[in-house]
């Protein structure tokens, strides 16, 4: 097994490097179409100005809020019905052990993928120490049950194309909340597409048209669901639970990105209430 | 005369030249762009660190008490709130632009619902993730009396060590913590544009919001 996986890893890169390239082109061209507007996003390596100068957090970018807002109902509707009954049965009747397995496999699943990021972003050492957790994990770990490689000082360091964007310096672009996939921006879901578009292991294993592909998916959403949850109570305390999403969310995927780049997050100063100091700034703020 | 053979030779070391020269430049870039944080990172503040310690230890052993029932915690939890966090700053910092705004009324009735809804908050934040030790890993001064302490949680339910930052405000013996992170999820930051959006969508109208936390308020501690 672990002769056949080395054997395999440097074409699969290849074909992975190959076919990334050729969709990186298409999200190039998909990311200078976002607009113009947030040019500005798109350039973090040079330091922010420090912030607004007062305590109010950075304005969302969200110019289809009422389409997302009904896409979000749409989708809380949905989970209601159908995947928090599924999850918290999954939850009900299986054990935490039995959970973090399948948390376990399911990861292993992506390593490939983390493993192209890696080498996208220009960071080698994280690249082959993905690689040596997927080969590990893959055999001694049990087709992946059993996350052996943390133990051995390989602690899991997730990668996906949204990253890769972010460390190339693209910014977020526009919130998009997509039924049955929820909270993305432009860059996340051009990621999100590419991810799965340009996956090894939906390409040398089996994709969505196998069973294989159709249990991973399953598997993956419902183990995504039960990792979520407590997001999804944490929801219910939220005055606006869409507002409260997509702060989150933003805010889960850029400290995704600064961890690969190693950035310091600018925060907003904490005592200075806005609007009074800087009166032109709020007037701008305000639609 | 013996040069072809040479170049032949040469080939593969020139190529390994090369690749390190590349390998060095990717180096060098990397550093580049990391320097700024590292900069940064190196500014640390052992008072504030050593509060976080001592503090937020003290909350995340409470919660994971099993000696202690839910309601027991609770009460707990609303005398240790005030030793650890600076709840009149958080209040006034969650609204926003509104906070220029709001009557003293408002701000009266606004800060007692927060208050009982921050408390039932936090607690169901740290305690979904049941650790028992706290450590502190480091601390990045933004400014002076403004800093970020970094900790991981262990221990308890936690399979994998969480990392959970802490922002404090303050200097010397006094220190009081304004903000959490966990995930990358700042809670008063969140809950500032949670706030500020209900209240734009009502027309600007703050009682909205106040009666909305009444009712999750209430809510979140019937589910507790």
């Amino acid at each position: 097994m672990s002769l056949r996986d080395q054997d395999q890893s440097p074409g699969q890169m290849a074909a992975g490097r190959r076919f990334a390239a050729a969709g990186m082109a298409v999200a190039a061209g998909l990311l200078a179409l976002a607009p113009a507007a947030h040019a500005e996003d798109q350039v973090p390596t040079v330091p922010a100005p420090a912030a607004s100068g007062d305590a109010s957090v950075q304005p969302a970018n969200d110019p289809l809020e009422g389409l997302n807002r009904a896409s979000f109902k749409l989708n809380m509707g949905l989970d209601h019905v159908v995947l928090s009954p599924v999850t918290h049965g999954y939850l009900a009747v299986t054990p935490k052990v039995i959970r973090n397995r399948v948390s376990s496999a399911v990861y292993n699943l992506g390593e490939p993928n983390t493993v192209m990021n890696h080498v996208l972003q220009g960071k080698p050492k994280r690249a082959m120490r993905s690689t040596a957790r997927f080969v590990v994990n893959s055999t001694v770990g049990v087709l992946g049950l059993f996350d052996v490689a943390a133990k051995m000082h390989l602690p899991p360091r997730g990668a996906d194309f949204g990253q890769t964007f972010g460390v190339w310096g693209a910014g977020p672009g526009a919130y998009l909340y997509v039924p049955a996939m929820g909270p993305l921006n432009v860059r996340d879901g051009v990621g999100r597409a590419l991810d799965i578009a340009t996956d090894p292991v939906s390409m040398f294993v089996g994709g969505f048209s196998t069973d294989f592909g159709k249990a991973r998916t399953g598997v993956t959403i419902i183990d995504l669901r039960a990792q979520t949850d407590p997001a999804f109570h944490a929801l219910k305390d939220a005055a606006d639970p869409y507002v409260t999403t997509r702060s989150a969310y933003s805010q889960y995927r850029e400290a995704f990105i600064r961890e690969a780049t190693g950035e310091a997050q600018e925060l907003p100063d904490f005592d200075t209430p806005p609007a009074a100091p800087t009166p032109a700034k709020a007037a701008a703020r305000k639609p | 005369m013996t040069s072809p053979g040479k170049t032949m030779k040469n080939t593969p070391f020139t190529r390994r030249g090369a690749n390190a020269a590349l390998l060095t430049f990717f180096g060098a870039a990397a550093l580049a762009v990391t320097s700024p944080a590292l900069a940064a990172a190196q500014a640390r503040d052992p008072g504030a660190e050593a509060f976080v310690q001592t503090k937020a230890q003290r909350v995340v052993t409470i919660l994971a008490n099993k000696g202690m029932s839910d309601a027991q915690k609770k009460q707990v939890f609303h005398q240790a709130v005030d030793e650890l966090a600076d709840v009149p700053r958080v209040t006034n910092f969650v609204l926003g632009k509104y906070a220029r705004t709001i009557t003293p009324d408002q701000k009266a009735r606004f800060a007692t619902v927060f208050r009982t809804y921050a408390e039932n908050v936090y607690q169901s934040r740290i305690d979904d993730y049941r650790g028992e030790q706290l450590k502190v890993t480091g601390s990045v001064v933004r400014k002076p009396g403004d800093v970020i302490v970094n900790t991981v949680i262990s221990g308890g339910q936690i399979t994998q060590p969480l990392p959970v930052s802490w922002r404090v405000l303050g200097g010397g013996q006094n220190w009081k913590v304004v903000d959490v992170q966990f995930k990358g999820i700042w809670l008063a930051i969140t809950q500032q544009q949670d706030f500020v959006s209900t209240i734009d969508n009502a027309g600007g109208n703050i009682d909205v919001l106040i009666n909305q936390l009444q009712k999750n308020g209430s809510g979140s501690s019937g589910r507790r």
